[in-house]
């Protein structure tokens, strides 16, 4: 008798229900490497190792004080005066058994500057703490080795989060509302075929009630396009036309319609009939992209994008592959399966076609792709209508001259954003700040207001160079980040942490679409905000 | 309010000497001490919180390893309250954890309890405990802060009594349910057979003998019966289900599936009605199936030294029959193989649980079983299998949760905690958090989104002084389905009192024997007959729960027509208007005492910002919704309203 014992799916059984079990295998396979590990920095970790990361390095050059305590729940009394990056490092590894980790007691500055290589072989490099300045270096390193860099930095009441990747594709963007395509408006031989078999005007009582809506909107429409020269319905007047029309098909009693629980679910389904089945513009965007021009080292996610195009432009014939599920609808059970197959059946056949074309794109290009399976050509199919490429901005576009000004001076004088634009450019003036005073305002022995006008002449000079003019919050936001003193409040690291571990498993994942600009957190107010600059 | 002029000027506050002490000294209640427990008792305690009480009545399972990250595999089967308030401790030994692992329903949580308390946070996942907290909050006077999540929405609300909307003024979706017709003889989706395997068929072989279900009682009825023979029938039904004496557990196993899966489907595809309009099921017959199936089960019974010696936590029938994928569906014969295997090891190694179970999602064998049952049905009538990932998840209404979700919403919670503390009610706000790119109409990107706390809906019936209407029939409906199904169920009163014009039925601990004995009297009686006139149109019935401090008053509607498909539960309970509108909302009492540390609340920098839609739809009654408006919800509605729920969007009511 074999035993087999599977911890793990128990242990993330609730995560897993969320991004099924290739989510959390290549959550399993990611190595993250932590840049400092205050609050923020640990909190993140925590909440990734607790998801179940392969393995973690932390680096952090500083020792243990009295006040990282008061803060940081992973370090404890034992830890005092010993390196900050070994306590949380060895808590860490306790609170799940199978995650390596390790640490190495440097300061990140030096790390970056002295031993770029270092962040090769890591899957995500998550940078907590650190200055602007420090970041551009770190981002060109990441973006030169194709490793995903999360920057996470909180600071009193204010907290910001920001991803950078050259290119981020994303196959499961899993949407809210996602309208499955069932074809009503063209439908496939067999499935037309199928529809029409049924005769309404033939049919029993109870047959016609139970006749799914899907065939009574493909007969509506056929019949529709017969007399419209094979157009659909466009324009209101029309739309109440067509479904005149398949109120007529209904049966009377004394002229008076039966109620028939299919007819109204065809009724309030015929939108479908009508509403968008073009290829969505993020998904053109991919088959446009300059990457269609595949070489032999084209990722999975291009090769499968070009076998798509190939696909639409013959067996789809302008269409995407079909998504193949069925909603659930009023039907007898024998009748609901038939159909369900019909869709099945094509579905599997457009997986086919697919995988075809994608065998002779990878030979052609004599692609180093080994192989990829037919599970992952069936869910590219399936979320083909939902794909998403994300290319991040450079972290020197966002802090050099091509800053997108435009977004940011709105932001100013929009009302609902323009104390979080406020703090996002106070929080880049105290970057300027330290570097020409190598400390943050308010970390001196001078009382914290003292140094407000300094600040707010750093803050000036970069207002200017947006264009903008100060908004009303402007001063007393300037007098709290004097008063904050750089410092780490555990409730707001808590919260920022919590959103930079889930942009963290989004990018790992690949799974759903991660937040695209920088955001700001404002615990005053318990508002976010995004800027894309 | 103005965006911009509103100020929750609480940074200032927020490092002030005299909030610090106020946070120091305040008494809280954290009630839970699951994965928003966990990371609520850290950040308090890292807040500056000192005097914290925990209550908790679960002890820690594997599954909360992932995310409730301060209990270790060492601390599996031992009180989540107490494990945590340790773990803390150790780290923070300034921070004072009180934990009691009990039930805060108890009466010992009283409202004087609850007064002891400056504030009260919420981190629970269970609706009707969550209702029960409210009710105590609002008679005891302390604010409330709220607190649910589900994958990756979560949302944080304050409440305080005449100030802002209790936790029930918007009423909250209660559980989903199923006409007994299609669970019994007419099922045509998996969750339909699996509600029968696991409340129907697992409760009768394993569960307590005495509970008998609303479903058979119901059931036996709904085929038309007179009351006499469905009762004989029933009664004979079941002790189909008891072990013959000297009966091996694999005659036993044997004989169930040849009852449930063969002789009972052809009983209902002779009532020849049903199949007018609908396939008929297909009997399963064992002997071509065990045919089918390599590695049957043992004909000799399992015995602990066979197992080597397996703690029975762990048993499983899957591990015994080296069925590994659970994310796959199984063949026909492998679930007959596991659920001849899995009712054997029950009977076997864990007898002295027979008679006594209870369905638990985290219970290995119970879910292989309730799977295999389920499936097997569904082979009968067509029904596509599911996997044994997927039926776990269905039947023990998992709710979906991760550990950011905790971390975030726990942060939220301390935050509106601390603008309490720092007597700044008025800078409180719910805060929604959405799943990664909400886009509002704006177009604007936002992951958190708050909004401003409503004053207390007049029409609330349990802050407000609403009256409920209740369509009942008053000559079928017993006083204890009243009770059972209405005030308990529905309503969320724990321990009731039921008064109308010279009647009064009474419970509670206060009471002897002989009063008990006598209200128990009254328990079968149909409504109409009760003394004093009994209940029947238009009578006005006052529940009261002395604990809840709750008060409401039901005007009935005596109604004999019932559409099972659309009321399962033959009763309707909805919302009436108020007679008279409520007092002017007071000042608050319970927060004035916190007042003084408003001295800081001069800065007028506006940071407000008004949420652009509704999270939550505001319903007009408490008639729980039928299952087709449900989905004519969005995904996210539905999410949302999961989120608001926890774990409780599915259950089998008749
Ligand atoms: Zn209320």
């Amino acid at each position: 008798m074999v035993e087999i014992k599977d911890p793990k799916s128990k242990k993330y059984d609730r995560q897993l229900r969320i991004w099924g079990a290739h989510g959390q295998a290549a959550l399993e396979s990611a190595k993250i490497c932590l840049l400092n590990c205050g609050p923020t920095g640990s909190e993140t970790l925590k909440n990734l190792v607790l998801g179940g990361i392969a393995g973690f390095t932390i680096v952090d050059g500083s020792k243990v004080e009295q006040q990282d305590l008061g803060n940081n729940f992973l370090l404890s009394e034992a830890d005092l005066g010993h390196s900050k990056a070994q306590g949380v490092s060895s808590l860490l590894k306790e609170l799940n058994d199978s995650v390596t980790g390790g640490f190495v007691e440097t300061d990140p500055e030096q790390l970056i500057n002295d031993q770029p290589a270092f962040f090769n072989n890591f899957s995500l490099v998550i940078a907590t703490q650190l200055r602007e300045a420090t970041m551009l270096k770190l981002d060109d390193i990441c973006r030169a080795e194709g490793v995903k860099l999360l920057a996470v930095r909180s600071y009193g009441l204010v907290a910001t989060l920001r991803v950078s990747a050259a290119e981020h594709a994303i196959v499961e963007t899993k949407p809210d509302n996602a309208v499955g395509d069932l074809r009503f408006h063209a439908p496939w031989k067999e499935l037309h075929d199928f529809a029409m078999s049924f005769k309404l005007a033939e049919m029993d009582e109870i047959m016609h009630k139970h006749l799914p809506f899907a065939i009574l909107l493909i007969q509506a429409v056929g019949h529709w396009k017969a007399g419209h020269q094979g157009k659909l319905p466009s324009g209101s007047k029309e739309r109440t036309d067509f479904k005149a029309l398949l109120k007529s098909w209904q049966r009377q009693i004394d002229g008076i319609p039966v109620e028939e629980e299919n007819f109204s679910e065809a009724m309030t389904n015929a939108s479908k009939v009508w509403s968008q089945h073009g290829i969505p513009s993020e998904v053109q965007a991919i088959l446009e992209d300059d990457c269609m021009n595949l070489n032999s080292s084209s990722s999975t996610f291009w090769c499968l994008a070009a076998a798509l195009k190939r696909f639409i432009e013959q067996e789809g014939q302008g269409c995407l592959p079909l998504e193949g599920t069925l909603p659930d609808m009023h039907a007898t059970t024998d009748l609901y399966l038939q159909l369900q197959r019909v869709y099945q059946t094509k579905a599997e056949s457009d997986v086919t076609a697919v995988e075809t074309h994608l065998r002779a794109i990878l030979k052609d290009n004599a692609s180093s792709i080994s192989s990829i399976s037919r599970a992952e050509v069936k869910l590219f199919c399936k979320n083909a209508r939902h794909l998403r490429l994300v290319r991040f901005r450079r972290l020197s576009e966002e802090f050099g001259i091509s800053c997108k000004h435009n977004v940011l001076r709105q932001a100013l004088t929009a009302e609902d954003q323009a104390t979080n634009a406020t703090l996002y450019i106070l929080l880049r003036a105290v970057d300027r700040f330290y570097e020409s005073h190598k400390h943050f305002p308010g970390t001196f022995d001078s009382p914290p207001e003292s140094e407000i006008p300094m600040l707010k002449a750093k803050a000036g000079a970069l207002l200017s160079e947006v264009g903008a003019s100060p908004s009303p919050a402007w001063d007393d936001c300037l007098a709290e980040m004097c008063r904050f003193g750089a410092g780490e409040l555990h409730c707001v690291a808590a919260i920022i942490a919590g959103m930079a571990a889930q942009e963290g498993i989004k990018l790992l994942t690949k799974q759903f679409v991660p937040q695209s600009g920088t955001l700001v957190y404002n615990a005053m107010g318990s508002t976010t905000s995004v800027f894309c600059l | 309010m103005n965006g911009e002029a509103a100020s929750p000027g609480w940074p200032q506050v927020v490092r002030a000497k005299l909030l610090q002490q106020r946070m120091k000294e305040a008494k809280i209640l954290a009630v839970g001490a699951g994965g928003i427990g966990c990371e609520l008792l850290k950040t308090l305690a890292l807040s500056g919180f000192e005097n914290v009480q925990v209550v908790d009545m679960d002890t820690i399972e594997t599954s909360n390893l992932n995310r409730q990250f301060l209990f270790r595999k060492r601390h599996v089967g031992q009180s989540k309250a107490k494990v945590a308030a340790e773990a803390v401790q150790r780290f923070r030994p300034s921070c004072k954890i009180n934990a009691m692992q009990a039930n805060i329903k108890e009466p010992q949580y009283n409202v004087g309890w609850f007064k002891g308390f400056d504030l009260v946070l919420n981190g629970l996942d269970n609706l009707d405990a969550r209702r029960h907290v409210n009710r105590l909050c609002l008679a005891a006077e302390v604010p409330l802060v709220e607190s649910g999540t589900a994958a990756y929405l979560g949302q944080v609300t304050v409440h305080i009594k005449g100030t802002y909307e209790c936790f029930e003024c918007q009423p909250k979706a209660t559980p989903k349910t199923y006409p007994v017709c299609t669970i019994r003889n007419t099922p045509d989706k998996p969750i339909h057979c699996i509600v029968w395997a696991k409340d129907l068929l697992f409760q009768r072989l394993f569960g307590r003998a005495d509970v008998v279900s609303d479903l058979d009682e119901a059931a036996e009825k709904a085929e038309g019966e007179t009351e006499g023979d469905a009762a004989a029938a029933a009664e004979q039904e079941a002790s189909f289900f008891v072990r013959q004496t000297g009966e091996s557990s694999f005659a036993y196993a044997d004989r169930v599936f040849h009852r449930v899966f063969c002789f009972d489907i052809e009983r209902v595809i002779s009532m020849k009605d049903l199949w007018k309009t609908r396939k008929p099921p297909v009997p399963l017959r064992l002997d071509e199936l065990r045919h089918a199936a390599a590695g049957a089960a043992s004909t000799n019974g399992i015995h602990k030294s066979s197992s080597s010696q397996q703690a029975t936590a762990d048993l499983s029938a899957c591990r015994l029959l080296g069925i590994r994928d659970s994310h796959a569906a199984w063949s026909t014969a492998q679930s007959a193989q596991v659920f001849l295997m899995a009712t054997q090891l029950f009977l076997d190694l864990r007898s002295d649980e027979v008679g006594a179970a209870v369905f638990d999602k985290d219970d290995a064998l119970a879910v292989e079983f309730v799977a295999a049952a389920s499936n097997l049905r569904s082979t009968c009538y067509s029904i596509s299998p599911l996997s044994l990932f997927d039926i776990k998840g269905m039947a023990g209404n998992i709710v979906h949760a991760i550990a950011t979700t905790n971390a975030i919403v726990s942060g939220l919670i301390v935050a509106e905690a601390i603008k309490l503390l720092a007597g700044m009610p008025e800078n409180c706000r719910a805060t929604h958090l959405r799943s990664s790119v909400h886009t509002g109409r704006s177009g604007r990107e936002r992951i958190i989104g708050p909004s401003m706390l409503e004053p207390p809906n007049p029409n609330c019936p349990v802050c407000g002084t609403a009256q409920l209407s209740l369509e009942i029939d008053t000559h079928k409906t017993t006083f204890k389905e009243l009770l059972d199904r209405v005030v308990r169920r529905k309503l969320a009163v724990a321990q009731p009192t039921i008064q109308y014009d010279g009647f009064m039925y009474e419970e509670g601990p206060d009471l002897d024997e002989d009063e008990v004995a006598d209200y128990a009297k009254f328990l079968g009686r149909p409504l109409h007959t009760l003394p004093a006139g009994g209940i029947k149109d238009s009578s006005v019935v006052e529940v009261s729960d002395q604990a809840q401090k709750l008060e409401l008053s039901i005007i009935v509607t005596h109604q004999e027509e019932w559409d099972e498909e659309k009321d399962p539960e033959a009763f309707s309970l909805g919302g009436k208007l108020p007679v008279a509108s409520a007092d002017a909302p007071a000042e608050d009492s319970s927060v004035a005492g916190l007042s003084s540390l408003t001295g800081a609340n001069d800065d007028d920098e506006g940071i407000e910002e008004v949420f652009e839609e509704p999270a939550f739809e505001a319903r007009p009654n408490l008639t729980s919704k039928r299952k087709r408006s449900d989905e004519e919800q969005s995904p996210i509605e539905k999410r949302l309203k999961a989120a608001n729920n926890l774990g409780e969007d599915c259950e089998v009511i008749d």
